[in-house]
């Protein structure tokens, strides 16, 4: 029986201005566009186990005003949760966790709308569409294998991104399951990867600016004053025209001839500022505009190539830009101009300048955008907005994409196949920094839960058996190393290599080493290793929901004793 | 055992979550990081362990050594803070952090022990004495004086700490101990950003020139307690000399505007002598304005036509102060200037002798310099900000998250758990591991022989959670840099009853005669008191001079001698009254024994002595096996009685100068 959302007394109504006060700190991070992704999203949170990573990672959320979240838990509260949930109190004792958790999760923030279903994970996941109302979905291991494989053959369907975790002693982990077609506009590049000035390929305004700033330079007509706040740019330009003068037309392309370029600019003057600036920008502005092959790859995507009245806005764009590409061979100017000496009123101009030859680009691009837009006759209420167009014009040399993959899960009785992953995982096998150890000791953890857990119809989704919790747990961790190992030469088979000793033999003693440690703690958690794991959850929820920075694709292991993370795409 | 920690101690092993019962740690700040460092220690057991054992030796232990979490923080609660300080509600804003954290941590677990202070760190009453009560200190402090205070006084005190903090999505932990790793001052920390006067007053050329300008200079002249140095300003060298002192004499003649306020011209008075008067001098100095644009001169009246009445201009500043990530116009920021000045100048007529203090949560004093700091961009001709980017920059804003505060809190409290677990492997004399049980990722040392990893593998720990890759990472924790002035010194202790008449030169002659110091100086706070070339202060009493003072005083020994001993600090506290052993003068020093090695022989021991491994590559996971070996099952064993607690500064391994290990019987 799913239990209605809380009956509790409406959120208070913050005022435009507290509510941007309470956020500040963040907003100065993600922006008002993160928030309102945030604030438009509702989290699943699928717990069964005693675990509180979920609800730690529900914590982070909803203290930076995630818009609604809903915790799915059958059990009652009893004394080893108090012992170990920061969101349950003395009299939570004998009431059902998922509602007690949810009620204290709100005083967090009022802004917040937290409900609790109660429902049996497995009668829940029976009835149609029953994840359409969530935005993502967590779930916290353990979990009934066939349970979390609906799960995420349903989030898949439905394009939900979906979270799988682990937190056990000094260890825990995350798989992520992403869309398989999941851009970012917004990744919040390194601020100096970002200047594109275009000094290669300069437009005529530009041009007509730099011979008004450079005028006399050469005759020696300029002032003292003038000479000494000639904009980098400009004098970069300047001597670059010399350069092409001598060249026969070329532009200095080799290291060697930008060094020799360097000696040209040098001549020019031998201790002002702003000629000290133009020959520390020579090595890293003079490059021509092509685009990473990886942004080529993404315009030239099938789902940029074949549009449709339904195509995501970003694929349209992605078309225009394209079509953009092809014609100018260079991309959209961003636009930005870095800090210079310069006259004020100049560095305005400048600013100006490459201000508006990038208004003027993003206008083609959304020009196509208009045109395409009407060759497919699409719908005018799914119109692309200007404002996307032009972020994405700006942010076009690091748009990223992430094919998201469906996560392994640990089945009874099947063997697991890494498929064309097989090789890469197998080359990791024998990287001593890889944590490809943690990974196959989790799904052999899993394994174990698989094979040992009755059947949810029959025990009523509460026998899952983890490692480590009975009496015998020597035996237990021999079974579980046992299925690590089998996995480990699978895995070795499936990628057709051979590893010999005593490497083979020193990457077994390592996953033996990890799955003793997890059968150990007996299915605890360790708080503050919870806490950290929600932290990292939260952290990549934010980044999925605000599409913004580039998530983890798609495995992340946390190791307690090296204190270290570790990425993994399988 | 009780069921609510059975999870804990399996994962941790039974010795490990007894010392973690036990254990009395202080907490130093109670904002983000704070939070969740709380948060972690309640959940983990830190401190409980009166109340699992009926309370029987809560009454043997003195309340300086009681099993609890002290929590000290001077802070008061923010609206901004709720973002991530959870502990927090609406509710709260304006109540001490330390005391609201404590009552809502206290709702998980009543039975807890903590001890919420609303103090400064840098009090008296925070002494070494205090710091020694300790067995571990986390610091989860927001700005670098209050960390290196703390620093210092855990190296006094002998107590390792777990230093901590972030910024945005970063974040790093290092743990901390008297000579063993780096200590917190071992690599300089970048100093605070100042700027010349000149660029401050007379050329600035970018907006935050005309922030500060705005706030450590207008604002203080009008509203607060004129300073002539703020730490954001300083003369320096390529100031020019005449200027400077024509800058004195315009802010005199501004204080004699201050006495217009609450007169309606008052707005009009303060713009046109700061922005047109003040101007018009500057463009005089022709020199000046030979490589630069010169200013440009504004006048309140000629803004007169688009506005009548004083009045509105006031509710017109109101209304466009909400807009505050727009760019406001020059008629807008002179708006948004005379409605600051009206709320900021009746609120100085309502309680005159209240200086008014900047805030960037104070919107009236961020309205004022916000758009004075417009208002002189607009004259030096640098383009204008929204407040909200005015805001950042003149509050030091940094940007701060829930799960970066989350994250390092837990890589905080990970830490102390190696820490305490590298002080349990000495207890239980398993020290000495064999070199194949070494992961090379791990700080092994060996010291004199005996080996052990140091602060029992803990790491400095980097937290980059928008990084895709590589988002906790560590590096090896580093021994002490040999010449570090906080930490290469001797730390001592020098008390003295506070009835003394104890002058420098019983001093001067304890230190000859205990320590055989010849060629020597002492530094005190006030500066050096003593030298082989300065004996006038030796007829002081050290107590009326001030060179003892109750508190955190230290006096610093420097051996000026051909063997150059190295440093000897000595922390000063009062005794109750004079004892037996310097009856004459009754300063004594403790410990009895102090060895001070010569400065050049300290090098040479650490070189020799203890080596770390530095291979990057290995794995953890051998660690791991072995911990799991010792700690097998421990988890099942049942608690049988309390032993009494012994002094946690035998137990934690120390590795002394002269090499010896002190273990716990």
């Amino acid at each position: 029986m799913a239990t209605a959302p809380q009956d509790v007394p409406p959120p208070l109504k913050d005022i435009p201005t507290a509510k941007e006060k309470k956020y500040d700190r963040q907003l100065r991070l993600w922006g008002a566009s993160g928030q309102v992704a945030l604030e438009e999203t509702h989290i699943l949170l699928v717990n069964s186990g005693p675990g509180v990573t979920g609800v730690e990672t529900l914590k982070n959320l909803v203290l930076p005003g995630v818009g609604h979240f809903t915790i799915l838990d059958s059990a009652v509260v009893s004394e080893a949760d108090l012992g170990v949930n920061f969101f349950l109190e003395d009299a939570s004792l004998g009431k059902f966790r998922a509602a007690e958790t949810v009620r204290l999760l709100m005083e967090l923030n009022p802004g917040v709308e937290g409900h609790a279903i109660t429902e049996p994970l497995e009668t829940f996941i029976t009835q149609d569409n029953v994840f359409a109302p969530y935005s993502l979905i967590l779930a916290a291991a353990p979990i009934d294998p066939t349970i979390l494989a609906q799960i995420q053959s349903q989030a898949r369907t439905l394009q939900i991104p979906t979270f799988y975790f682990h937190c056990v002693g000094y260890f825990s982990c995350f798989s992520v399951l992403l869309p398989p077609a999941f851009p970012i506009v917004d990744t919040h590049p390194d601020p100096t990867a970002t200047t594109d000035l275009r000094l290669l390929a300069p437009w005529p305004a530009l041009m007509q600016f730099t011979k008004e700033k450079t005028g006399g330079l050469e005759e020696g007509k300029l002032n003292a004053q003038d000479k000494a706040h000639i904009p980098w740019v400009c004098l970069l330009l300047h001597y670059l025209e010399q350069w092409k003068e001598q060249h026969d037309g070329k532009l200095p392309a080799s290291y060697a001839e930008k060094t020799e370029f360097r000696k040209l600019v040098r001549s020019g003057d031998p201790h002002e500022e702003n000629w000290d600036e133009a020959c520390a920008a020579v090595l890293k502005s003079l490059n021509p505009p092509t685009p990473s092959s990886s942004v080529r790859e993404i315009l030239e995507a099938p789902e940029a190539r074949d549009i449709n009245t339904t195509t995501p806005a970003f694929w349209l764009i992605a078309n225009a830009v394209q079509h953009f590409y092809t014609e100018h061979k260079q991309l959209p100017l961003p636009g930005a101009v870095p800090d210079m000496k310069a006259q004020s009123a100049d560095y305005i101009k400048l600013q100006n300048i490459y201000k508006s030859k990038a208004r003027e680009d993003a206008a083609e691009v959304l020009a196509h955008v208009r045109k395409l837009e009407q060759s497919i006759d699409r719908s005018p209420d799914l119109a692309v907005e200007d404002k996307e167009v032009e972020n994405f014009c700006k942010g076009a040399a690091h748009i990223h994409l992430v094919r998201g993959r469906p996560f392994q899960i640990a089945q009874a009785g099947e063997a697991i196949m890494f498929g064309d992953r097989a090789k890469a995982m197998a080359m990791e096998l024998t990287m001593p920094e890889s944590l490809i150890g943690l990974y196959i000791a989790f799904l052999a953890w899993d394994t174990f839960v698989a094979t040992h857990s009755s059947p949810a119809h029959e025990a009523g989704g509460q026998a899952l058996k983890v490692p480590g919790s009975g009496e015998d747990w020597e035996a237990d961790t021999e079974k579980v190393t046992g299925i690590a190992h089998t996995v480990v030469d699978n895995l070795i088979k499936e990628a057709g290599t051979l590893i010999e000793d005593p490497e083979y033999a020193e990457l077994k003693q390592k996953v033996s080493e990890f799955v003793q440690e997890l059968v150990r703690a007996g299915g605890g958690e360790l708080h503050n290793i919870a806490s950290l794991t929600g932290g990292l959850v939260a952290q990549e929820v934010i980044k999925a929901v605000t599409r913004q920075y580039v998530p983890v694709d798609n495995w992340c292991g946390f190791d307690g004793v090296g204190s270290r993370t570790g990425v993994l795409r399988l | 055992m009780q069921r609510r920690d059975r999870g804990i101690a399996q994962s941790l092993g039974l010795p490990l979550t007894k010392r973690v019962k036990e254990s009395r740690v202080l907490l130093v700040g109670a904002g983000g990081i704070g939070c969740e460092v709380l948060k972690n220690l309640v959940c983990s057991g830190f401190g409980s362990l009166p109340q699992y054992y009926g309370g029987e030796i809560a009454s043997e232990i003195s309340d300086m050594r009681r099993p609890e979490i002290v929590v000290v923080d001077m802070d008061t609660i923010d609206l901004s803070n709720l973002n991530r300080q959870f502990l927090f509600r609406k509710q709260h804003i304006k109540k001490y952090k330390a005391l609201v954290a404590k009552e809502t941590a206290s709702q998980f677990n009543p039975s807890v022990n903590i001890d919420a202070q609303s103090g400064n760190i840098f009090d008296d009453k925070y002494d070494v004495a205090f710091f020694e009560g300790f067995d571990l200190v986390f610091n989860a402090l927001d700005n670098l004086a209050a960390r290196r205070h703390v620093n210092k006084m855990c190296l006094a005190a002998d107590v390792p700490l777990i230093e901590s903090g972030t910024t945005g999505f970063n974040g790093q932990v290092q743990a901390i101990k008297k000579g063993v790793t780096e200590c917190y001052d071992c690599n300089p920390k970048p100093a605070q950003k100042s700027f010349p006067i000149c660029t401050i007053r007379s050329t600035p050329s970018q907006p935050i020139h005309c922030i500060v300008w705005a706030k450590s200079y207008l604002f203080p002249e009008l509203f607060g307690t004129s300073e002539e140095d703020s730490a954001d300003v300083t003369v320096t060298e390529v100031d020019n000399v005449e200027e400077v002192a024509k800058l004195r004499i315009e802010a005199e003649a501004l204080k004699t505007i201050r006495g217009l306020m609450g007169k309606s011209e008052f707005a009009q008075a303060v713009f046109d002598k700061v922005f047109r008067d003040d101007i018009e001098r500057l463009r005089g100095m022709e020199e000046m304005w030979l490589s630069r644009r010169k200013p440009e001169v504004l006048c309140f009246e000629q803004f007169a036509p688009s506005m009548d009445k004083s009045e509105d201009v006031v509710e017109r500043g109101r209304a466009l102060a909400m807009k505050d990530q727009a760019i406001w116009s020059l008629a807008e920021n002179l708006a948004v200037f005379s409605s600051a000045v009206d709320a900021l100048s009746n609120r100085t007529l309502a309680s005159p002798g209240t200086p008014l203090e900047f805030d960037k949560d104070d919107k009236d004093t961020l309205d004022f310099v916000a758009s004075a700091a417009n208002l002189r961009s607009h004259v030096f001709g640098i383009p204008l900000n929204s407040e909200w980017e005015i805001k950042q920059m003149a509050g030091n804003i940094i940007p701060a998250i829930a799960t970066s505060n989350a994250l390092t809190a837990s890589l905080s409290v990970l830490e102390a758990f190696k820490i305490m677990r590298g002080a349990s492997f000495e207890q239980k004399g398993v020290s000495k591991l064999t070199i194949s049980h070494v992961a090379p990722t791990h700080n092994y040392m060996v010291t004199n022989g005996k080996e052990g990893f140091m602060l029992g593998g803990s790491k400095m720990v980097f937290l980059n959670s928008r990084s895709t890759e590589r988002m906790i990472t560590t590096q090896n924790l580093v021994p002490p840099q040999p010449d570090c002035a906080v930490c290469s010194p001797v730390y001592a202790k020098l008390r003295i009853p506070s009835n003394s008449s104890a002058t420098l030169q019983d001093l001067v002659t304890l230190l000859q005669e205990k320590l055989g110091y010849e060629d020597f100086s002492i530094q005190a706070d006030v500066g050096i008191i003593y030298d082989p070339d300065l004996e006038d202060n030796l007829e002081k009493g050290m107590i009326p001079a001030g060179y003892i003072k109750a508190g955190n005083g230290f006096l610093t020994v420097v051996d000026e001698g051909d063997e150059g001993r190295v440093d000897l600090v000595l922390s000063t506290s009062f005794t109750p009254n004079t004892t037996e052993a310097d009856p004459e003068s009754g300063l004594q020093l403790m410990p009895e024994e102090i060895s001070l090695p010569s400065k050049h022989k300290s090098v040479a021991e650490s070189n020799g002595q203890a080596m770390t491994t530095t291979e990057a590559t290995g794995d953890a996971s051998k660690v791991a096996a072995h911990f799991n070996a010792k700690r097998k099952r421990d988890a099942e064993e049942e608690v049988v009685g309390a032993k009494k607690r012994a002094k946690a500064d035998e137990e934690v391994m120390v590795v002394e100068d002269d090499g010896a290990i002190l273990l716990d019987d």
